[in-house]
């Protein structure tokens, strides 16, 4: 049954309204923490009956959401942060400033040479002010000239967006790492990558050169997805510009649109055409399966919600899976997946088990 | 921590890193009040969690009271600013974000009262401010009329007064408590949030119902 039609019909219904205005339980839904978790689970547990309210529940609260929904770049970030440390140090020096230093030597001079002494008095204060602030100024915003290194990584579970200093953007996926110079050099903009990311890189003359293992993959400006596997394997699929990919063993060889490249940890390696939804959509939120076998489906989720799942008795090895979600909370995947298949599954904090009763 | 040689030296302003996750690793577990009174101290390392974990929920909250972006990062700026001087005389505070989101609520009215710009007037006054979307992303259930069922969500929600829109989006998008909505949206009494956020729901439904009788 449709969970809109529900919120229609039973809104006066004590359940649903009793669970959306429940502070408790949107923390919940919100904000898991252990112990609300916890809670809650066991309530389910004891109510099997109401798991469905539940979900219809938990749906409607995750439905509501700001209509506009600008995003604070990494640029805007430090910019801000930046300026409130600068901001601070302005405040600290004027307490101090000069105006206050000023009553003490001006009176002695005054009654000798009245006009003059005070001038030169303002002037000594100008000269000691202007070379406290020259001090300042100097030693203050200049960059010490090393590279720093910024790293950022993603658990299992999440996902994040970088923007890079010359504009290009990466959106990281779970598992995964990149490392980036806060400030890109004159001549080459490198970044290191472990696991999976998509680039949006933003044209310019110094070329963009993506490091996975010993395998670079170099740009000008374009949008590719690099992931490499646990086993080894690397691919990198192209969606607009064009890339060059130089392997271990010193080949090099160049992608057009469409095209993915998969190289082999021993080095042997084909390209293909890709279905952009199954390989790039979770940067948009979809889940992808796509005729997907247990221990891929297995390996998805423990990647994208962070979770440790265990299989219990037979399966059947040529069976496998296909469905797309979007943004969707992990009771609805193994829902879904589980429907489909006859499987049963057991959510228990963060350890899933799928059991198969044939 | 301070020992800790991958850290700046301290006594120049300290800007961590963006992947610097010290101030997560110290603070994460500790409560709000313990956090802000550490900031309150002077402790750089909270100012640094507190900014590293709010600032970007900020900007999105401020930016359903403005549409001029620039405006939000200003007050943003200049709220952080001001609690930096403060320090050492801040009250206790149960929730951060909370206490926050008041004071950028409170920067924004005091700001529009200076202000004849048309995006910096007071907040309610700007009728698009806090449009809340109604998105149901379930694939799973696919049903003929669901896309006229969300819409028919969508009007009622439109329907909803600014104040009440406020409240439900820090009630569901925000995951806050009564309480927290209370300080954010600067009421009194905890009771408050209560009512605003069960009239706006009294008044969907009111809204659904009327639609569905007129049209079964």
């Amino acid at each position: 049954m449709d969970l809109l039609s529900i919120y229609n019909m039973k809104y006066k219904d004590y359940d649903i309204a009793h669970f959306i205005t429940d502070e408790f339980f949107i923390q919940w839904i919100k904000n898991p923490t252990d112990n609300n978790s916890h809670f809650w689970e066991k309530w389910m547990e004891q109510h099997p009956e109401k798991r469905q309210l539940v979900t219809e529940a938990a749906n409607l609260i995750r439905s509501v959401k700001y209509a506009d929904n600008p995003e604070f770049t990494d640029r805007m970030y430090v910019e801000t942060f930046e300026k409130i440390l600068k901001a601070d140090n302005h405040f600290r020096q004027n307490p101090i400033g000069p105006t206050k230093t000023s009553p003490t030597p001006t009176k002695k001079v005054n009654s000798l040479f009245p006009v003059r002494g005070i001038a030169a008095s303002l002037l000594l204060l100008f000269c000691i002010w202007a070379q406290y602030e020259a001090f300042n100024f100097k030693t203050d915003p200049e960059p010490i000239p090393e590279i720093v290194l910024v790293k950022r990584a993603n658990p299992a579970g999440q996902k994040s967006v970088i923007d890079l200093p010359d504009g290009s953007r990466i959106h990281l996926n779970a598992n995964s790492e990149i490392e980036f110079p806060r400030e890109f050099s004159n001549d080459i903009r490198l970044v290191s990558l472990t696991g999976e990311a998509f680039f949006e890189i933003e044209k310019e003359n110094r070329p963009f050169i993506v490091q996975s293992g010993k395998t670079k993959i170099q740009v000008l400006g374009t949008s590719f997805n690099v992931n490499k596997k646990e086993n080894g394997s690397l691919y990198v699929a192209l969606v607009t510009g064009k890339v060059s990919v130089d392997t271990q063993n010193g080949s090099r060889m160049t992608l057009e649109p469409n095209e993915m490249l998969v190289l082999e940890d021993g080095g042997a390696y084909r390209k293909t055409g890709f279905d952009p939804k199954e390989v790039i959509g979770w940067k948009d939120k979809y889940l992808v399966f796509k005729t997907s076998s247990l221990s891929e489906i297995r390996r998805k989720l423990e990647q994208w919600y962070g979770v440790k799942i265990e299989l219990k008795g037979d399966f059947d090895e040529k069976w496998t899976y296909s469905g797309i979600y979007k943004d969707e909370m992990l009771e609805n995947v193994l829902r879904g997946i589980c429907m489909t298949s006859g499987m049963n599954y057991k959510i228990d904090k963060k350890q899933i088990t799928i059991t198969n009763p044939k | 921590m301070n020992h800790n040689p991958k850290l700046p030296n301290n006594e120049h302003s300290t800007i961590y890193p963006l992947g610097h996750s010290e101030s997560i690793k110290v603070y994460e577990s500790k409560s709000d009040v313990d956090i802000w009174n550490a900031f309150n101290k002077g402790d750089e390392i909270a100012f640094n969690y507190i900014y590293r974990m709010y600032v970007t929920v900020l900007f999105k909250y401020g930016c359903q009271m403005s549409r001029d972006h620039n405006h939000i990062q200003d007050c943003i700026h200049n709220i952080f600013i001001d609690l930096r001087r403060k320090r050492g005389q801040l009250n206790e505070v149960q929730s951060i974000k909370a206490y926050l989101f008041k004071i950028l609520y409170r920067e924004l009215i005091r700001k529009s009262n200076k202000s004849k710009e048309e995006a910096h007037q007071y907040p309610e006054n700007i009728p698009d401010n806090f449009s809340i979307e109604f998105s149901q992303e379930t694939k799973l259930i696919q049903q003929e009329n669901a896309q006229e069922k969300i819409e028919r969500i969508q009007s009622a929600i439109n329907k909803l007064t600014c104040r009440q829109r406020q409240a439900i989006l820090l009630f569901y998008e925000e995951g806050m408590t009564y309480k927290e909505i209370s300080v954010a949206m600067d009421f009194i009494e905890v009771k408050s949030a209560r009512k605003v956020i069960y009239r706006a729901l009294d008044t969907m439904k009111t809204l659904l119902q009327t639609k569905s009788e007129n049209e079964g």
